[in-house]
C-alpha cells in the first residue's frame, strides 16, 4: 500500500509538477467555496458563462498587444465587469439569472473571436485550443502567485462576508430584514467567482473551469447536512480530487484537465447513488 | 410615547397600479390590530410598506417613532408566502437564530441554543429545535417562523395570515398562541386575516382595508358592517368599488 502511494506521488520531485498541485488545489479549494453559494442560488451555469466571457478578455488583451500570460490582467476586470453586468440584469429586469448569463456568454465569445481575428496579421500566433483547454502542467510560477492571491483574496471575503451571503442565500427579503445588504453581497460574490473562473481558465481552460466551481459543491449538496458541512465536503473532494486527477493524468500519460474534471464527476455519481440508497 | 404604528396619508403603487390610496390609521403600543378586507385589498403591501420593503409614492409610515427601515430590529415578522429556498439545508434553531445575529450561524453556541429553544417553546415548538425546515408541515413551519419573529422580543409584530395552510386543529392552536400575544402589554400586533373568527377574539381594533381605509373601529361593529356582508356574500374577490384603486 505504502509502495503504491510512493509511486503515485513520485511525480511530485518534479518541479512542474508541484505546481500545478498547487494551483490546482488552491483553485479547487477556492472554486468549491464559492461554489457553495453558487449552486445553492441555482447559478451553476454563471461559472460556465464567465468562463466563455473570459475567453472574450484574454482575445482583447491579445488584440491590445499582450501576450497571453499578460492577457490574464484584462480579462480579469473585463470579466469582473461581465459578471457585475449579469447581476443587474437580474436584479433590474425580469429576466432570469440563466438568461442574462445566456446573453453574456454569447456576446462576449462572440467578442473574443472578433478580437483574434482583428489582431494584426504578424502578431505571434495564439494557440487557441491552449485557451479553450488549459493546462495546468504549464502553470508558471508567476501565475501560481496569482491564483494562491485570488484565493486567499476568496477565502479572506468570504469568511467576512460568508454568514451574511448564506442568510441572503436561505431568503433574501427575511435578510434585508435582518439588516444584511444583499445586493452588495450579491455583487461581491459575482465579482469573485469572475476572479476565480480567470485565473482558473488558465489552468484547465475555459471548458472546463465551471466544473471546479459546481461540481464538488453539487456533490456536497447532495450529502451535506448544513451549509458548515456541505463546505468542508465541497473543499475536500475538490482537494482531493484534483490531487488524485492530476498524478492519475501523468501516469496515465492523458490530459490533466479533463482527468481532474472526470475525477470530480466520479465522485458527484457515487455520492448520487450512495444517497438514493 | 410614539405609537407603534403610524400610517399616515399613505399611497401605494405597483407596476403602475394603485394599491393603497389616502390610507391612515395608529396602532398603539400594546395593542392588537386585524386587517381585514378582500383579495388585493392592499394588506400585504401595507405591511410591506412598514417594513420598508415597499417604496410609498405619498404619506409616511413612522414605526416606533423612527422610519421603517430603521425599525426593523424591533419588528417581528411573520410572512404569510415563505420565500426561502427550499434546498438550503436550514433548520428551525438556525432560521431563528438568523434573525437573532443578522447572519446565518454557521456554528450555535449553547447559549444560543437555549436562546432558540426558548422561543420555540413559546409557541410550542421546542421539539422542532432541529428539524429541517423543507420536512415541516405548514403549521409547524408557521410555529418555527413565529418563533423567530419573537426571538428579539420585538415590540411590533406583523403578521401575515399566519392561519393560512394549516389544518383546522392547528389553526385553533395557533390562535391560541396569537391570543397570548394580545395579552402582552408591551407587545403591539397587526394581523392580517381572513379569518373573522380570529378577529372578533383577537383584535382590540379592526381596520377593513379596500385600498382605502373603508371603517375601522372596534371588531364587532366594523365587521358586522363590513366583512360579513362583503367576505362571505361573494364580495371578496370583486373590484373595488374605488375607481382610483386597482386591484394588486
Amino acid at each position: 500500500m505504502g509502495e503504491l502511494l510512493e509511486a503515485l506521488v513520485s511525480p511530485l520531485g518534479q518541479g512542474f509538477v508541484r505546481r500545478a498541485l498547487a494551483a490546482g488545489i488552491t483553485l479547487g479549494a477556492a472554486g468549491s467555496l464559492l461554489g457553495v453559494f453558487i449552486v445553492q442560488r441555482g447559478l451553476g451555469l454563471l461559472s460556465d458563462g464567465l468562463a466563455h466571457a473570459t475567453f472574450g478578455g484574454l482575445a482583447l488583451g491579445l488584440l491590445l498587444g499582450a501576450s497571453v500570460d499578460r492577457a490574464i490582467w484584462v480579462a480579469l476586470p473585463f470579466t469582473v465587469g461581465i459578471a457585475l453586468g449579469i447581476q443587474y440584469v437580474r436584479r433590474h429586469t425580469r429576466l432570469g439569472g440563466d438568461v442574462a448569463t445566456g446573453v453574456f456568454f454569447a456576446v462576449s465569445f462572440a467578442a473574443g473571436i472578433l478580437f483574434l481575428g482583428l489582431r494584426s496579421a504578424r502578431s505571434a500566433p495564439v494557440n487557441v485550443d491552449a485557451l479553450l483547454f488549459g493546462s495546468l502542467l504549464a502553470v508558471s510560477p508567476e501565475a501560481l502567485f496569482v491564483i494562491l492571491a485570488v484565493a486567499v483574496l476568496v477565502v479572506v471575503v468570504l469568511a467576512w462576508i460568508g454568514p451574511r451571503l448564506a442568510y441572503a442565500t436561505f431568503d433574501p427579503e427575511l435578510a434585508t430584514l435582518s439588516g444584511v445588504p444583499v445586493a452588495t453581497l450579491e455583487y461581491v460574490l459575482l465579482a469573485l467567482t469572475a476572479l476565480v473562473v480567470v485565473v482558473g481558465v488558465k489552468t484547465v481552460g475555459v471548458v472546463l473551469v465551471s466544473a471546479f466551481v459546481v461540481v464538488p459543491a453539487a456533490t456536497a449538496n447532495l450529502v451535506g447536512r448544513s451549509l458548515a458541512s456541505i463546505a468542508v465536503i465541497a473543499v475536500a473532494l475538490s482537494v482531493g480530487g484534483t490531487a488524485f486527477g492530476l498524478f492519475a493524468s501523468y501516469h496515465l500519460n492523458v490530459a490533466t484537465g479533463a482527468t481532474i474534471i472526470l475525477t470530480l464527476g466520479a465522485c458527484f455519481f457515487l455520492a448520487l447513488v450512495a444517497r438514493r440508497r | 410615547m410614539s405609537d407603534a404604528l403610524r400610517v399616515r396619508d399613505v399611497r401605494v403603487e405597483l407596476g403602475g397600479q394603485r394599491v393603497l390610496e389616502d390610507v391612515s390609521f395608529d396602532v398603539a403600543r400594546g395593542e392588537f390590530c386585524c386587517l381585514c378586507g378582500p383579495n388585493g385589498g392592499g394588506k400585504t403591501t401595507l405591511l410591506k410598506a412598514a417594513l420598508g420593503l415597499a417604496p410609498l409614492t405619498g404619506g409616511r409610515i413612522e414605526v416606533l417613532g423612527r422610519a421603517p427601515a430603521l425599525a426593523r430590529r424591533e419588528v417581528g415578522y411573520l410572512p404569510q408566502a415563505k420565500g426561502f429556498n427550499p434546498g438550503f439545508p436550514a433548520r428551525a434553531v438556525e432560521l431563528i437564530l438568523a434573525n437573532q445575529r443578522g447572519a446565518w450561524p454557521l456554528r450555535v453556541s449553547a447559549a444560543e441554543r437555549e436562546l432558540a429553544r426558548a422561543a420555540l417553546a413559546r409557541v410550542g415548538g421546542e421539539r422542532l429545535l432541529d428539524a429541517p425546515l423543507r420536512g415541516l408541515s405548514g403549521g409547524e413551519t408557521q410555529r418555527v417562523f413565529l418563533a423567530r419573529a419573537i426571538v428579539n422580543d420585538p415590540a411590533l409584530l406583523l403578521l401575515d395570515e399566519p392561519t393560512a395552510g394549516v389544518d383546522a386543529r392547528g389553526r385553533g392552536e395557533f390562535l391560541d398562541l396569537l391570543a397570548g400575544v394580545a395579552a402582552r402589554d408591551d407587545v403591539a400586533a397587526v394581523l392580517v386575516t381572513h379569518n373573522a373568527a380570529a378577529a372578533r377574539r383577537l383584535a382590540d381594533r379592526v381596520v377593513y382595508l379596500e385600498c382605502r381605509v373603508r371603517a375601522w373601529g372596534p371588531p364587532a361593529e366594523v365587521l358586522d358592517r363590513e366583512w360579513d356582508k362583503d367576505a362571505f356574500h361573494g364580495r371578496d374577490h370583486a373590484a373595488p368599488p374605488d375607481p382610483s384603486c386597482e386591484e394588486e
